[in-house]
């Protein structure tokens, strides 16, 4: 699945979030979009998932407007992990991971067998067959991350947005979800905080500041010590050792110390 | 006990729920000042569904008038009414995806006190025939949600929280214009009639009544049955229902409209009637859980079963009077509310 983004421009009100966001998603490519807060990150991939409409510019799903397309049509093709997920009503897991399977559901279309296979894969995919019957709302972050993972999973889409899923999940969780999305041989999209995730995981970067592209390339070519530096303000040590990056971020304090 | 439901399947508690709403009329027939004992209910009901005669035709013996004239019509009345309340209620919790949402918290209630209030005090619509209050508080009623549904689409989509908010002021600007009708018309008699009306009774049921209510109330519980996968996804929020492919708002307005033309019709029958509403579906919820596949049906029944149970209790409850059923719903129901609160590790919406 192919996306392509072509002069994407948002505000709300007088402040411009994206000032013209150009961009070209190849297919079976895991693509990180790093960048400090408020940069635009999310609002780029929500432009692209469609909770928010970009003031201009448009975006080709498969060389398809998205405009013209329908919300189910875009829900086939592209499935979402969206930032931290709570419901104020109790639902099973496999409730949850049966949502998945909407788009793919006329109205009256009751879920059969096959739905219900199709939900179990994708919980087994995430390590999560056990849950089936436990209420969502009684999982941790990280089980209830892999859960809604799961759901994308059962819409059964080439392509995976993630909107900084790991947020506020500790170690262990970012790399199992990430571990399972790599592993997925899907097309992907995801807005990383954490760098060296993004070296870990990402064949390509894209680095936003202030609603612009700044940077692409690989991890290697893109995060060098200054533009770490340009981007963020901070003082870091980047190594290589047996094709892994490792960035160590050297702060103010410490700085002081060494002198 | 959760478990043991999960293990039946949900179809089968339905049929389940519908021999005991049976049970429970036949029991509900039985009882008041003139005690029946079964078999003669069973001749009446049976003679009257085996013969052609009309109910009203006369000279079919103090039973058959008692079973089908006196107390059978409320009783349909408050299944009825009962299914309606609990289903519109588990709508509107997902409409605005709030756990705390009734029936009438969209501005419904006040909407239809204010029509009911015009109605008694200034005669509004005394042309409309012998119930003109409920026909007043009928259009009451839908009128507001008519109007909250207009306000919140102004400036922008609407989404639940606005539509909270419509509601919310609206409430308040009928509450206001309630209180300043019986304000001005300084009419004894008239307060306590409209203190009596939001009561509720279903003492005013007949045949002819039930014959329009009952099918547009079966209607659209079975039409809301049918829109379960919606349902659910309300519950997930606007955004990530969009990321599964369906775009909301159109869905929440046609609920909104349905939900309340049931409201209307309730309102219209029996007055106000709180708290079945509200707690049925928690109840429920915390028995089958939240998938509205399984907890619309079961919401419908349980909420009929419990207003039928709920009549006949307030016919015998208190001897030779009738306590209005607001009252001893709310006198029953709370209680066991609070007792399910306790002691289940439901978490009514919050975590």
């Amino acid at each position: 699945m192919e996306i392509l983004a072509q002069a994407v421009k948002m505000a709300f009100g007088p402040k411009e979030i994206l000032k013209g966001i150009d961009l070209s998603l190849h297919n079976k490519e895991f693509l990180g979009i790093i960048g400090p807060n408020g940069s635009g990150k999310s609002t780029f991939l929500k432009c692209i998932y469609r909770v928010q409409k970009p003031t201009s510019g448009t975006i080709l799903f498969n060389g398809k407007n998205l405009d013209e397309l329908s919300y189910r049509e875009s829900a086939l093709q592209l499935a979402v992990v969206a930032q931290h997920n709570s419901y104020s009503f109790d639902f099973t897991v496999l409730d949850v991971v049966l949502m998945g399977r909407s788009p793919h559901k006329k109205i009256l279309e009751r879920d059969n067998a096959k739905d219900f296979e199709i939900a179990r894969e994708a919980l087994s995919t995430v390590g999560l067959s056990e849950f089936e019957k436990r209420s969502f709302s009684t999982l941790s972050g990280g089980e209830q991350q892999r859960v809604i993972l799961a759901r994308a999973l059962t819409q059964q889409t080439e392509c995976l947005v993630l909107d900084e899923p790991t947020n506020h999940l500790d170690i262990k969780y970012q790399l199992e979800i990430m571990d399972i999305v790599k592993g997925l041989d899907l097309t992907v999209v995801s807005a990383i905080h954490d760098l060296n995730i993004a070296a870990m995981y990402c064949d390509r970067l894209i680095a936003l500041k202030d609603g612009q592209i700044v940077g692409m390339g690989t991890p290697r070519e893109l995060l060098t010590e200054k533009f770490i530096y340009d981007m963020y303000e901070v003082k870091s040590i980047v190594k290589h050792e047996n094709g892994r990056m490792n960035i160590m971020y050297i702060p103010k304090h410490h700085e002081k110390k060494g002198e | 006990m959760k478990k043991f439901i999960d293990n039946l399947g949900y179809l089968f508690i339905c049929l389940i729920l519908l021999g005991v709403l049976a049970l429970a009329l036949f029991w509900a027939l039985s009882i008041g000042t003139v005690k029946l004992p079964m078999n003669q209910i069973y001749q009446a009901v049976m003679g009257q569904l085996s013969g052609n005669l009309p109910i009203e035709s006369s000279g079919r013996g103090p039973v058959h008038d008692i079973v089908w004239i006196l107390r059978m019509p409320r009783l349909i009345m408050a299944g009825i009414v009962g299914c309606g309340l609990a289903s519109c209620g588990v709508i509107m919790q997902a409409i605005v995806k709030n756990p705390l949402a009734d029936p009438y918290i969209l501005g419904i209630s006040s909407g239809a006190s204010l029509g009911a209030t015009a109605a008694i005090l200034l005669g509004i619509g005394v042309n409309f025939g012998p119930n003109f209050v409920g026909i007043c508080a009928f259009i009451g009623a839908f009128a507001i949600s008519l109007a909250v549904l207009f306000i919140s689409n102004l400036g922008g989509r609407s989404n639940s929280m606005k539509l909270l908010l419509a509601g919310m002021a609206l409430s308040s600007v009928c509450g206001a214009f309630s209180s300043f009708i019986v304000y001005f018309a300084n009419n004894k008699e008239g307060m306590q009639t409209i203190a009596y009306w939001m009561m509720g009774s279903l003492a005013g049921a007949k045949w002819s009544n039930i014959f329009v209510i009952g099918p547009i109330v079966i209607c659209s519980v079975l039409f809301f049955w049918t829109q379960s996968r919606v349902l659910n996804l309300m519950l997930l929020g606007d955004e990530a229902a969009v990321t599964l492919g369906m775009d909301l708002h159109v869905y929440r307005q046609v609920y909104l409209l349905v939900s309340s033309l049931i409201v209307g019709f309730v309102v219209y029958a029996a007055g106000m009637i709180g708290f079945v509403g509200l707690v049925v579906p928690h109840v429920v919820r915390a028995l089958v859980g939240t998938d509205h596949k399984k907890l619309i049906p079961i919401t419908a029944l349980t909420g009929a079963i419990f207003l039928v149970l709920a009549d006949g209790l307030c016919r015998i409850i208190i001897p030779r009077t009738e306590l209005p059923i607001g009252i001893l719903i709310s006198l029953i129901g709370a209680p066991c509310f609070v007792y399910l609160m306790i002691k289940r590790t439901y978490g009514f919406g919050g975590n």
